[in-house]
């Protein structure tokens, strides 16, 4: 059986290896490791300079001392309320480090994938859409890959939809802010980035025959992207930034409330009021999903729910309840001792994640496309 | 379920890094819905030479896994141990079905490779699956019903061949499966061989039946009293037999003589007869009473084989014992005047004559059940003689179910004997065909041939027709409860083996080396009525079922 990516793939680091001088990764590739909480470093990169949370979202507006509102479990069988999931995931290798002319960078390769996963009646799931994309990650022009190099390379991968050819110089919300870093960082939030450009494309799809109605659950935040702002849904964010703080109330000195003090004191299956983030376009909250003392840390079991307001008009409280008492019911059952995210995991997210890894090509069918020429031996006296 | 959505294809084969598909073995994952059990035939498509193929296997173990690497996540995700409380979303599991390649019907035994889809096996598939339609229609012997989860039934037959040779002989039945299972069994697969044995070979097989228990088969040529159900019916149709019990001009019962001189038997048919052992008749076979007395130095063999010896020449020490009391009460070995055990006796000590003589007494006089008498009465028959008449086409029913341990031992070896001496060395008087099949059954198999280094007489006459048996045309049909305590030489040499229920102590002897690990822990679950059934021709054993017996039972 001939390897799936030999026609797109191997031509393109055919043509990389002919053209320029590798030195290859040790063993071919390497994988790069995933930073623990990179879902906490890219809110707090995106919420810069909204550190200080100052307005509710939430009508009727919230009390100043009355932060936590009471939300039970509301289970399946009660209301089926969320029915779809989305999430993306990422590998990626190291491959090598290219040399051209007097230019050297980083040849870096991503697996990125997203899924939608229904939940049916009886709770049981099935994948509703699997995309899966191969991103060859490369700068282009100054200090990269040289123009007429580049345009043969994107010669040869037509079909971006399966094969993408990425330009790592080319800045986003989320390589920018790896500007200045290693080429393979930049890299790495040039593939974010693509990953969650793909979970977007997936998101319309759920509503083209269904109830505008169903809500849907979006692993992460809602700010990566041009997330659809018209359908039911809501990013959960399992790590968020811990350095927002809180100024409520009106007058010369409101209130203020650092996030720990905030979520320390919010209690199981409840949720804290709605704040506003984006100028009003944002509604989020915490909801806590698992009792402190089953937790090592009170920060744990919480998660960070954000949903777009459409003309920047707040949620109204049995909405937010709503959707946290829902959330509160998906605890249960929990991906504990597979992820140390466990205690604010959902597990229908954790499931999208495997149906997107399953999908995956495996790391020996990327080695198997990986054959670089031979390195030469000793020095050159050039 | 399987029925109702009429389900055929059941799942996907499913090969992994830690656990591949081999020659032998494959794995399938089973679509939600769908119900297999341990020993379901299933078919999956395989590649070959030209176009496809297909391969059988047998399900032998259900494993259900889920993505919950601990039980303390499974806990946890019950909210901390909380009864009541219902996932939203189910964890996550698959049912994996393991299952060891029975063939392949174009001889392709390619791995099975992974995302393959595996279906139910048909009838005819299943018995293509157990080499079943390379038989030749005349030799195949129903012996039982496959039935699977989704209601598909197929008739196990095995090879005439390997049940009467010329390949193979024998058949054991082992268990615990429950009150009369084994005999019900072994007494249906005698029926249906005599069914399928086309009538001009039916008069060239003679059955003998050793009743051990109760009055079991005592009334083989009689209706049972309860009427069959339509399931009974059906199944007796499905197997392509009748359920009738044996003719009754074709039955011969022969009961113990008792020591009112009537009959000792739980039960007496209208007509039988009885038999006796005198010392005339018994002088050849002393060494069967005393099979098992110990004989560490072999002194009791040795005034056996004198008194064997000095009978049959007629020495004139021997000239007046004529009877049992002659012979514990007068000369050779007694002293009448001195009324002692003589001092000696050619060079036999007289403490070892006098052990002999206690063990006589003991077995003769003292706890003897009537069955030894000094003097015959005309009526009273001789085994061996009627043994040695025996005609082709009849069943003979030998009850020993009353009889003392030893007086059992008696018995079954001079059946054995006589079986073997009518085949071996045919009597010159006689007149009449001697019968080509001889299908003996005899249950408890363990009391006459024990697992054990010290091998008895009457072992080693068990043993000479479980291994040469076959080439004489003597078919062994026996049954116990441990097939581990029987010479592991008998059971060797049955190519086919039926087990019914089995502790998993026993299941882990050596005995049952032929059993997967996975099927071995399925035959300590077999419900009554069900067995195993390993037969020479299949590559695994498969579950069967029978219907219950067409003669009458005594009622316990």
């Amino acid at each position: 059986m001939a390897n799936p990516l030999s026609s797109f793939l191997s031509p393109a680091l055919d043509l990389l290896g002919q053209n320029l001088k590798i030195l290859p990764a040790v063993g071919g590739a390497v994988e790069d490791l995933q930073h623990p909480d990179r879902e906490e470093l890219d809110d707090t990169l995106l919420t810069r300079g909204e550190e200080a949370i100052e307005a509710f979202a939430e009508t009727p507006e919230p009390a100043p001392d009355n932060l936590y509102r009471h939300t039970p479990s509301l289970f399946r069988n009660e209301n089926h309320f969320f029915q779809f999931f989305i999430d993306g995931c990422i590998s990626s290798y190291y491959l090598g480090t290219a040399i051209e002319g007097r230019r050297s960078f980083p040849i870096e390769l991503a697996q990125i994938g997203a899924a939608v996963i229904k939940r049916q009646k009886d709770g049981t799931l099935k994948t509703f859409k699997n995309k899966r994309k191969l991103l060859l990650l490369l700068p282009r022009g100054g200090g990269g890959l040289s123009d007429t190099l580049w345009i043969k390379l994107q010669r040869q991968s037509p079909n971006q939809e399966i094969f993408k050819v990425v330009d790592i110089k080319e800045e986003d919300i989320l390589s920018r802010q790896e500007r200045g870093k290693d080429p393979r960082d930049v890299a790495g939030g040039k593939a974010r980035w693509e990953m969650h450009e793909l979970e977007i494309s997936l998101i319309s799809s759920i509503y083209e025959n269904q109830n505008q109605k169903i809500w849907t659950i979006l692993d992460g935040g809602l700010r990566i992207g041009n997330v659809p702002k018209t359908y039911p849904l809501i990013g959960v964010a399992k790590s968020f930034a811990k350095n927002p703080e809180f100024f409520l109330g009106t007058g010369r000195k409101p209130k203020r409330v650092d996030i720990t003090t905030l979520l320390a004191g919010l209690p199981f299956s409840s949720r804290t009021v709605a704040f506003s983030m984006k100028g009003g376009n944002i509604a989020f909250w915490y909801v806590r999903l698992r009792e402190q003392k089953e937790l090592d840390y009170p920060l744990m079991g919480v998660v960070k729910v954000e949903v777009w307001r459409k003309d920047k008009k707040p949620i109204s409280s049995g909405m937010a309840d709503l959707i946290s008492r829902a959330l509160v019911a998906e605890r249960n059952v929990t991906p504990y001792g597979i992820d140390r995210r466990w205690h604010c995991h959902l597990y229908p997210i954790h499931m999208t994640e495997q149906a997107i890894r399953s999908n995956f090509f495996s790391r020996q069918v990327l080695m198997g496309c990986i054959k670089w020429p031979r390195p030469q031996t000793g020095g050159s006296n050039e | 379920m399987n029925k109702e959505r009429n389900i055929q294809k059941i799942g996907k084969t499913s090969a992994t890094d830690r656990n591949p598909n081999t020659s032998d073995k494959f794995n399938f994952w089973l679509s939600p819905g769908v119900i297999v059990n341990p020993f379901d035939i299933v078919e999956v498509e395989q590649v070959s030479h030209e176009g496809k193929s297909k391969t059988f296997g047998l399900v032998t173990i259900l494993e259900h896994s889920t993505d919950s690497p601990t039980h303390l996540a499974n806990f946890i995700s019950s909210n901390f141990g909380e009864l009541e409380e219902e996932p939203n979303t189910p964890r996550q599991g698959t049912t994996i079905a393991n299952v060891n390649v029975l063939s392949n019907d174009k001889a392709i035994y390619m791995p099975i490779p992974s995302e393959k889809t595996v279906k139910f096996a048909d009838e005819k598939e299943i018995q293509v699956a157990l080499g079943i339609d390379a038989m030749k229609p005349e030799d195949r012997i129903p012996a039982g019903l496959i039935k699977m989860s989704n209601e598909t039934a197929a008739v196990a037959y095995i090879d005439r061949r390997y049940v009467l040779g010329p390949e193979s002989a024998h058949i054991n039945i082992s268990g615990i499966s429950g009150l009369a299972t084994k005999t019900s069994y072994a007494m249906f697969l005698i029926q249906s061989i005599l069914q399928k044995t086309p009538e001009k070979e039916k008069d060239k097989i003679a059955v003998i039946l050793l009743n051990v228990k109760h009055g079991d088969l005592l009334q083989i040529d009689q209706r049972p009293e309860r009427k069959f159900s339509p399931e009974e019916m059906e199944m007796w149709e499905s197997l392509g037999l009748e359920p009738k019990p044996f003719d009754s001009d074709k039955v011969h019962y022969f009961l113990p003589r008792g020591r009112d001189g009537q009959p000792n038997s739980f039960l007496t048919p209208d007509i039988y007869h009885t038999y006796a052992y005198d010392l005339d008749s018994t002088a050849d076979k002393l060494d069967l009473l005393f099979a098992q007395v110990p004989d560490t130095y072999f002194t009791l063999e040795s005034i056996i084989g004198e008194i064997k010896e000095g009978m049959r020449n007629r020495e004139p020490e021997f000239r007046n014992v004529n009877s049992w009391d002659n012979l514990l009460n007068g000369k050779p070995l007694f002293d009448p005047d001195k009324r002692a055990t003589v001092a000696k006796w050619r060079d036999i000590r007289g403490s070892s004559i006098g052990v002999f003589r206690r063990h006589i007494r003991r077995m003769i006089k003292t706890t003897q059940s009537g069955i030894f008498v000094d003097s015959r009465s005309a009526h009273e028959k001789i085994l061996t003689d009627e043994i040695m008449n025996i005609q082709g086409g009849h069943t003979y029913v030998v009850d020993i179910a009353r009889l003392c341990e030893h007086e059992q031992m008696l018995v079954f070896g001079d059946l054995l004997r006589a079986i073997y001496s009518l085949k071996a060395e045919t009597p010159e008087e006689r007149k009449t065909p001697i019968p080509e099949k001889i299908i003996f059954f005899v249950d408890e198999l363990n009391k006459y041939a024990p697992k054990g280094e010290r091998v008895a007489p009457l072992t080693q006459n068990v043993l000479e027709i479980a291994e040469r048996g076959r080439s004489l045309g003597i078919n062994l049909i026996s049954a116990q409860q441990f097939m581990s305590a029987v010479h592991p030489r008998v059971t060797g040499n049955c190519a086919t083996k039926i087990l019914g229920r089995s502790g998993s102590a026993e299941v882990l002897q050596s005995d049952y080396r032929f059993l997967d690990k996975e099927i071995k822990s399925n035959v300590t679950r077999l419900s009554k009525g069900e067995l195993l059934l390993s037969h020479a021709v299949y590559r695994q054993p498969v579950k069967i079922i029978f219907p219950k017996p067409a003669y009458r039972q005594q009622e316990s």
